[in-house]
């Protein structure tokens, strides 16, 4: 109840967006556990200066005293102006761990030694330079397929006496997807494609022709360059054969019977991922959704996000 | 084992040095063994952090402990006290640098050290000192600022800078809470006795007692006078007064069977009947104003001239004359006197207090008490008696010399028909047991006598001010003072210690000569001393009193709410300014003077209409002025060439001239856009 409330009033005043700058509103301050003994060891002081008429005592006493206060300014202003971008973001398994990029950046002041973290996981520690930026790759655990959003992120700081702690709780609005956890079967839902090869090995067979190379581009499959040719130096090409039609496998939803959703996306998953390391080009076919047929890396990402993404309402 | 927690490299210098401030006002003075200890700890410590050594197993810490607790008990006898307790907490201090294995201890460690830091200043008093423990506290500080900063490309300078500003604007704030922050009274009693002997008076007198004294310059008490201070051989500043002797020894006593009331009044119950006639006989007089800072003296008498009235701040009046402060004073003290001189206002002696001031041993001395009884045949009259006495000391061969011979023995008969070389002491003694013997009841006072002006603000009396001297009881007049020591070496009274062996010439005023013959050094010891005067006045000296006459000339009245309102005001007001000061932007990106020339310029072209981005290379905002005033062409062409070149050259930062020009360049862009015809 008490944590809902707090969740609310958080999620009204410090709504997610996908730049963040803090300030006043943003950040929360208060003493550490050093603050209350350095506190306490002033008031000691206090009263030793009292009891032995020491007017000096007394006065490292109030030095300190306003030292302290002078500090939460100092840790304050270690924060504030500091933002906060949403980065870029790397999909994961469920069960797994994705990642998001945090980038901090500092605009007119130096952010030191400041801690990033949320949920129960280490901190990381970064400082920023004024006029730098600079980013932060934070893990993120997938439970649930699908879109995950971060939870709050933590900026914590205790820089420059470590007698305060100010620290803001951070929405960014980001994304990490998080594919369907593949699940071995032996059945592969498709169609098309030659049954009795399905489950051979790896690599170019025999029944593809060569067909030429052509110049590599970002994404093609790393097992179809001509090493050899780019060994002797004619540059990064990619082999190109002829597939024959029924090279092609339709990876098909509806092929899977009688499983829940869940489990029928993690058993196409599990072939996604196998076509792909075999190297073989499929297509993809969800209820809504289809991916033409293709292969490689991009091919891979394209059809692993399609499933993490089967069944959103967008 | 866990993994030990390394401090920052760019940290550890800062830890150390702050150690070693922190720790090195008590090994100065303390114990050979502490600084051996430090040294080890630092020693290791240094071995460890270069993998060479690992830290000291649980048994070796532990043995280390109990040999550090051992010491201490050795070298000071116990392990309680201020001498000891400080002793403890230093060497704890330095042991615990030495097991830092987590981030924590090295809080606890610094934490610790600012406790250090006040214990230094438990014996050390000095402004010297208060600079030397805010340095302190600076290098600690930093130390904190580099054990939060974990980057390990972080330089180590930034965090003596951090501190540094950090402590800079804390002081603005401490000085304003030492000053609103109201002073209470000990909670309980500690008493600082470090069992150091001070120099000074005693609570008793015995022959070159007080002569020791004049070897020592130390200062005694400062006086501030409101007005005009009396002229020198009026400052008799009474401590105390003696009037039981032993033959050799004279002693503090008062009348048997007195209770305290009949000694003492500080201000509490009903006003004794001794204290009402005083008071009754100085209520129309003006007499002297003033103020007193003691130096600490261990013992609870004060100073002040006959017969001094205060507003009883922890101090009270005695019946003869003197001031007694409530309890030793330890440490600075002030407090603010009126002396009116009306020593002859006490009713009559009465029996009990004549009969001790009239006391003397059974016997011996038996010369003098014969000269005594011999002046008194010739002499029914007590005062023609003291002037016979008087006139004795002076016709009689006597000298006034700081190094009597020593006597033992009936001293009296000894000084008065033997040596006849003496000190205030021996003149006031002797003189007081002559009246004895012939019937005036007489006491000895001691105090000082003198002091010298310093700036012509406050007065300094020093140890070598130190002064014997007589009170006699005359019908009719009371207690009446007399200085036999005037009677023999008048300079002495006249010109001071100092003044009366300058003009003497006397070899044992070697100090002095010394002194003298190298007159800027004496200047700088009186700035020194003045510098002290007022760091005891305004900084040591702050107590409930002054804090209360302070406050009274700023806040109008003291009461419990504005006090507290102006506390809150002040603190307001700093977190404030200084948030402002700290959180601005300006000060975050610092400009240069060419980059506000620019910004002033680019300011008052868009005032005059003029729309285009901050974001503009000089080049860009030249071309769109000609665009817009095709008349400001040429000026704006020069402004330009200026600018640039005064940007890109690599002759530095442009000087004030270059500034001026560029300055008079902008104004001709400025002016031809007013007067488009008059600039063609």
């Amino acid at each position: 109840m008490l944590k809902q409330a707090w969740q609310r009033w958080l999620d009204r005043r410090l709504p997610r967006a996908r730049q963040v700058q803090l300030d006043q509103r943003r950040i929360f301050i208060f003493p550490t556990g050093y603050g209350f003994l350095y506190l306490l060891v002033s008031v000691l002081l206090f009263f030793g200066g009292i009891n032995y008429e020491n007017n000096l005592i007394l006065g490292l006493c109030f030095l300190m005293v306003s030292l302290f206060l002078v500090a939460i300014l100092h840790t304050f202003r270690n924060l504030s102006g500091l933002s906060l971008r949403a980065g870029a973001s790397r999909s994961g398994f469920v069960g797994g761990q994705g990642s998001v990029e945090v980038v901090l950046i500092a605009q007119r002041r130096p952010h030191r030694a400041l801690w990033l973290r949320w949920l129960d996981q280490p901190a990381q520690e970064i400082s920023v330079e004024p006029g730098e930026e600079s980013a932060l790759w934070l893990n993120l655990p997938l439970s649930r397929r699908g879109r995950t959003r971060p939870p709050r992120l933590r900026v914590e700081s205790r820089y420059p006496l470590g007698l305060l702690r100010s620290w803001s709780l951070v929405a960014l609005d980001q994304v990490c997807l998080a594919w369907p956890r593949p699940q071995e079967s032996q059945d592969c839902p498709a169609d098309g494609g030659d049954r009795e090869r399905q489950v051979a090995s790896a690599g170019q067979s025999g029944s593809e022709e060569f067909q030429g190379l052509r110049g590599y581009v970002p994404g093609d499959s790393l097992g179809q360059v001509d090493w050899k040719g780019y060994a002797r130096g004619r540059g990064l090409n990619v082999k190109l054969f002829e597939e024959p039609a029924s090279g092609r496998l339709w990876l098909r939803y509806d092929r899977i019977e009688g499983v829940p959703v869940e489990r029928r996306l993690s058993i196409l998953c599990f072939w996604v991922l196998r076509l792909s390391r075999e190297n073989r080009p499929f297509a993809l076919v969800l209820p809504g959704a289809e991916l033409p047929p293709g292969q490689g890396e991009e091919q891979r990402l394209r059809a692993l996000n399609l499933l993490a993404r089967h069944g959103e309402a967008d | 084992m866990a993994r030990i927690y390394q401090i920052p490299s760019h940290a550890r210098g800062w830890l150390t040095l702050a150690i070693i401030a922190a720790s090195l006002p008590q090994l100065w003075g303390g114990p050979l063994w502490q600084a051996g200890l430090l040294a080890v700890v630092l020693a290791w410590r240094a071995l460890m952090d270069r993998q060479r050594l690992v830290l000291p197993g649980r048994v070796m810490r532990l043995v280390l402990l109990v040999a550090t607790v051992g010491a201490t008990f050795y070298s000071f006898g116990r392990l309680h006290g201020p001498e000891a307790g400080t002793a403890l907490i230093t060497s704890l201090f330095a042991l615990k640098y030495l097991e830092l294995v987590s981030k924590r201890d090295a809080y606890v460690l610094i934490v610790l050290g600012y406790f250090v830091c006040a214990t230094i200043l438990l014996f050390h008093r000095g402004p010297a000192m208060a600079l030397y423990v805010i340095g302190c506290l600076i290098l600690l500080t930093a130390s904190l600022a580099g054990i939060n900063y974990s980057d390990t490309h972080a330089h180590r300078r930034q965090h003596l800078t951090v501190a540094a500003v950090m402590v800079l604007q804390a002081l603005p704030l401490a000085i304003a809470l030492f000053v609103l922050v109201p002073r209470i009274a000990p909670l309980w009693n500690m008493q600082l006795d470090s069992g150091q002997a001070r120099t000074g008076m005693s609570d008793s007198m015995s022959p070159g007692q007080v002569s020791r004294l004049t070897e020592s310059s130390e200062l005694a008490f400062r006086v501030q006078f409101e007005g005009q201070p009396p002229p020198p051989r009026e400052r008799y500043w009474r401590g105390l007064t003696y009037s039981y002797f032993d033959g050799t020894t004279w002693r503090q006593a008062s009348p048997p069977g007195w209770d305290r009331a009949q000694r003492f009044y500080d201000g509490r119950g009903p006003m004794p009947d001794w204290y009402q006639a005083l008071l009754n006989a100085a209520v129309d007089r003006t007499g002297y104003r003033y103020r007193v800072i003691m130096e600490p003296s261990r013992q609870r008498w004060l100073y002040a001239l006959a017969v001094p009235f205060t507003d009883f701040d922890g101090t009270a009046l005695a019946r003869d004359f003197r001031l007694v402060a409530d309890g030793p004073v330890n440490g600075a003290f002030s407090y603010r006197v009126r002396s009116v001189d009306v020593t002859g206002a006490v009713p009559a002696l009465s029996d009990a207090e004549r009969r001790l001031m009239l006391d003397l041993p059974e016997q011996g001395n038996g010369e003098a008490r014969a000269l005594a009884q011999r002046w008194r045949q010739r002499h029914r009259d007590d005062r023609a008696l003291v002037e016979a006495a008087l006139r004795y000391f002076r016709e009689q061969p006597f000298f006034y010399t700081l190094e009597p011979p020593r006597i033992a023995g009936d001293t009296v008969d000894e000084f008065l028909f033997g040596t006849r070389r003496g000190f205030c002491e021996h003149y006031a003694s002797s003189f007081t047991f002559l009246m004895r013997a012939a019937g005036v009841p007489a006491r000895v006072v001691a105090g000082y006598q003198g002091g010298e002006m310093n700036a012509g603000e406050y007065l300094q009396v020093r140890q070598y001010d130190a002064h014997a001297w007589s009170e006699v009881w005359l019908p009719g007049q009371g207690w009446v003072q007399v200085d036999p020591t005037a009677a023999v070496a008048p300079e002495r009274i006249e010109l001071g210690l100092r003044g009366a062996f300058e003009q003497a010439a006397d070899g044992a005023a070697g100090e002095f000569d010394g002194l003298n013959r190298l007159p800027v050094l004496f200047q700088l010891q009186q700035w020194a001393d003045y510098v002290d005067f007022n760091w005891q006045k305004w900084v040591l000296g702050y107590r409930q009193q002054s804090q209360r006459d302070l406050l009274e000339r700023l806040l109008g009245a003291v009461t419990p709410l504005r006090v507290g309102l102006a506390l809150l005001t002040v603190v307001l007001v700093f977190s404030v300014v200084l948030g402002l000061l700290v959180l601005s932007r300006r000060r975050d990106t610092p400009v240069s003077p060419l980059e506000r020339e620019f910004a002033r310029l680019h300011r008052s072209l868009s005032q005059r209409g003029l729309r285009a981005p901050d974001t503009l290379s000089a080049a860009q905002l030249e071309a769109a002025v000609t665009r817009r005033w095709p008349s400001a062409a040429g000026a704006a062409g020069h402004w330009r060439r200026l600018f640039e070149h005064l940007a890109y050259r690599d002759r530095g930062t442009p000087g004030t001239a270059d500034l001026a020009a560029l300055r008079r360049r902008r104004r001709a862009v400025l002016a031809s856009l007013a007067s488009p015809r008059r600039a063609k």
